[in-house]
């Protein structure tokens, strides 16, 4: 069949379904003359009355099945020294089973990480390295790791079983905790995390299904680490392969989970551990998610945008200076956050959920004054070349004056773009600075060398109008260079780029 | 699918390993949840993907092009599973008779799956965006609206088109004419 053909069939075929004619084949012969294309058209037709139910029920949902990824290990397998019992559960990372350790003849949880997880090399060696370095927990809320197993190719975590349930399991039976039983939760959480937090590790995809509590009802946090690695990324590589090759370690975490910064792409530090600490202990004292939606996209609209529902709204047993360490994990910008787990542990245990002034306000008020004032330094240089161009009246002074003119523009609308993000899209001013900043300070640089230029040049007919001129361009290379990182970094807590 | 062609994003192609390891992965997790009454959706599945990926912002600015290359992404992983879990053979072993009314009452979905690929890899050759709409509504369950706007067409339009997929698709595994 022709492509006119089949367009003519296509067309033929719509028609009838939307009205169908009395007499099909009569209808066809007046509409078209080639006994191929009315072949087809009846033909179809014809089956489409018969298909019934045929494709009606997409796959997945006919059978999810398909998208389980390996077959279970059999119990009795043996894989190395550990024997398979029976499995324990299932997550992102991989299955899990119960075995037994025959060299310390005791049991454990054997963790088998999915292939698509260890089939890339760097990335695999980077699972190994976080693994290893999550082994050295030890703290009595923390599951701890053994060992990790290479065999026949297969990555396996071999760790502390515990027997008991999820933290999600607590949630989902919709009974809300006493205010007693919230408290010591949020102590256990905070102190298992500050444990980590303290020797430089963080978790990364904290959520009520990585906590266990155990039949003594302690609690204990899993898979510490094993979240994506987000080191050594460059997020906003120019070239699209370049974006393509960093891809794989922007993946972090759960989505419902994520703080802001991580849904845009920045690398987690302890401040997402501490926002998602926010959420999970929300959850668990409220019994539904902080930012509920009834999909992932939306849930992830309202993390970026909308505020979280107020902690004392529907969960009575709350106790009012818990509600207040909660509110403040939820902030957006990571700097109005506690810095580290440690400083929840610390609030909790104060009553005080401002441990330290909540930096931002006052310093991020210094921030925008720098900014403002950097924009006014821009027409003052303007100005000042302008008039050295009308003094000399030389092709070099006019073309500094030109330059410094496109320079100034440029900076100034990439300040007043970063002064417009901090007041409209907070979460998303860190990423913002970090493409703006190496372009302002080049252009900073470039401006102040072209006034010195110019000074230099005029101290020779008026020395002390020259002189200022150059110190001017020295003020300038200064502010952007020694004076900006530091009032960044008061103000968000996070060093300049 | 036609904004992949323009400069900013990287190719089909590269991305689609990519996406296909995310997916799996989600599904995975899914598998798993233990909210009692939640259902596995593809949907949902492909909007976590989604953001996911697009975190970074770089080459995922257009949800369309990406739900495009995550619909092919779906397709591969259900019918590479299927295939794993011996599909062909059960579907080899089908009563011929009756094999007409087994596929209209969809009985056993998962053994028809590779013949549903190879006749789509078929009708893709003859109406490329023919097999585009079976991926957004077999293989993902995209509803008509989703996927008419995955595709920059009316519903009314895609639900025809939709119409004449299936029974090309039935005409070629019913093995009528």
């Amino acid at each position: 069949m022709t492509p006119a053909q089949w367009q003519r069939v296509r067309e033929l075929f719509e028609v009838a379904l939307d009205a169908p004619p009395a007499n099909l084949r009569e209808w066809l012969e007046a509409q078209s003359a080639d006994s191929v294309v009315r072949r087809e058209v009846e033909s179809l037709l014809n089956h489409h009355s018969r298909a019934g139910s045929f494709l009606n029920e997409p796959v997945p949902e006919s059978v999810p099945a398909l998208l389980d990824e390996e077959e279970a290990v059999a119990a009795g397998t043996v894989i190395g020294h550990y024997t398979v019992v029976r499995e324990l559960g299932r997550g992102a990372m991989g299955r899990v089973y119960l075995a037994t350790d025959s060299r310390l003849g005791r049991q454990v949880a054997l963790k088998a990480l999915a292939p698509h997880l260890t089939g890339d090399a760097s990335h695999r060696e980077r699972l190994k390295r976080e693994a290893r370095a999550a082994a050295g927990l030890a703290h009595s809320g923390i599951c701890t790791v053994y060992a990790l197993e290479e065999i026949d190719g297969h990555l396996f975590i071999a760790s502390e079983l515990v027997d008991g349930h999820t933290l999600r399991e607590e949630i989902v039976r919709d009974r809300q905790p006493r205010a007693d039983t919230i408290l010591a939760t949020a102590r256990e959480l905070a102190e298992a995390l500050a444990s980590a937090h303290g020797k430089g590790i963080t978790h990364r995809d904290f959520k009520p299904e990585n906590v266990m509590r155990d039949r003594t009802g302690r609690l204990k946090v899993l898979d510490f680490g094993l979240a994506r690695s987000s080191h050594a990324l460059t997020p906003l590589s120019s070239s699209p392969a370049g974006a393509l090759a960093t891809l794989p370690g922007l993946l972090v975490g759960t989505p419902a989970y994520m703080s802001p910064e991580q849904l845009n792409g920045q690398p987690a530090d302890p401040r997402a551990d501490v926002f998602a600490f926010g959420v999970v202990l929300y959850e668990y004292a409220c019994g539904v998610h902080p930012f509920e939606a009834s999909t992932p996209l939306g849930l992830a609209a309202r993390v970026l945008e909308g505020d979280a529902r107020p902690v004392a709204d529907g969960c009575r047993h709350i106790p009012p200076h818990v509600a207040a360490v909660v509110d403040r994990c939820l902030r957006k910008s990571p700097a109005e956050r506690f810095a580290t787990a440690g400083d929840i542990v610390q609030a909790l245990a104060s009553g005080n959920a401002a441990v330290e002034p909540v930096r931002p306000d006052r310093f991020q008020t210094m921030w925008r004054v720098h900014q403002a004032a950097s924009m006014a330094l821009y027409v003052v240089a303007a100005t000042i070349a302008w008039w050295i161009k009308e003094q000399f009246k030389s092709p070099l002074s006019l073309w500094t004056f030109v330059a410094i003119g496109i320079a100034a523009t440029i900076a100034g609308v990439s300040r007043a773009h970063l002064l417009f993000t901090w007041r409209m899209n907070r979460s998303r001013l860190t990423h913002e600075w970090q493409r703006v900043r190496p372009a302002v300070v080049a252009i900073d640089l470039l401006m102040a060398a072209a006034l010195a230029v110019d000074g230099t040049s005029f101290v020779g007919i008026r020395p002390l109008w020259g002189m200022l001129t150059i110190a001017f361009a020295v003020g300038l290379a200064l502010s952007t260079t020694l004076m900006e990182p530091a009032t960044t970094e008061a103000a968000f807590n996070q060093p300049a780029p | 699918m036609t904004s992949s062609r323009d400069g900013n994003q990287p190719d089909a192609g590269e991305l689609t390993p990519i996406v296909y390891r995310e997916l799996r992965q989600i599904a995975a997790a899914y598998l798993r949840r233990e909210r009692p009454g939640q259902t596995l959706q593809a949907t949902a599945l492909v909007h976590e993907a989604y953001l996911r990926l697009a975190g970074a912002g770089t080459p995922w600015r257009d949800e369309r092009h990406f739900v495009g290359i995550a619909a092919r992404s779906m397709r591969q992983i259900l019918v590479d599973r299927a295939r794993a879990r011996g599909a062909q053979k059960r579907w080899a072993e089908l009563d011929r008779v009756t094999l007409s009314a087994s596929l209209a009452a969809a009985t056993d979905p998962e053994s028809m799956l590779p013949a549903v690929d190879e006749a789509l890899t078929r009708l893709e050759q003859i109406d490329p965006e023919q097999a585009r709409i079976v991926e957004l509504r077999y293989f993902v369950g995209l509803g008509i609206e989703e996927a008419a706007a995955a595709l920059d067409i009316s519903p009314a339009t895609l639900k025809r088109r939709w119409a004449l997929a299936r029974a090309w698709l039935f005409r070629e595994l019913s093995g009528g004419r």
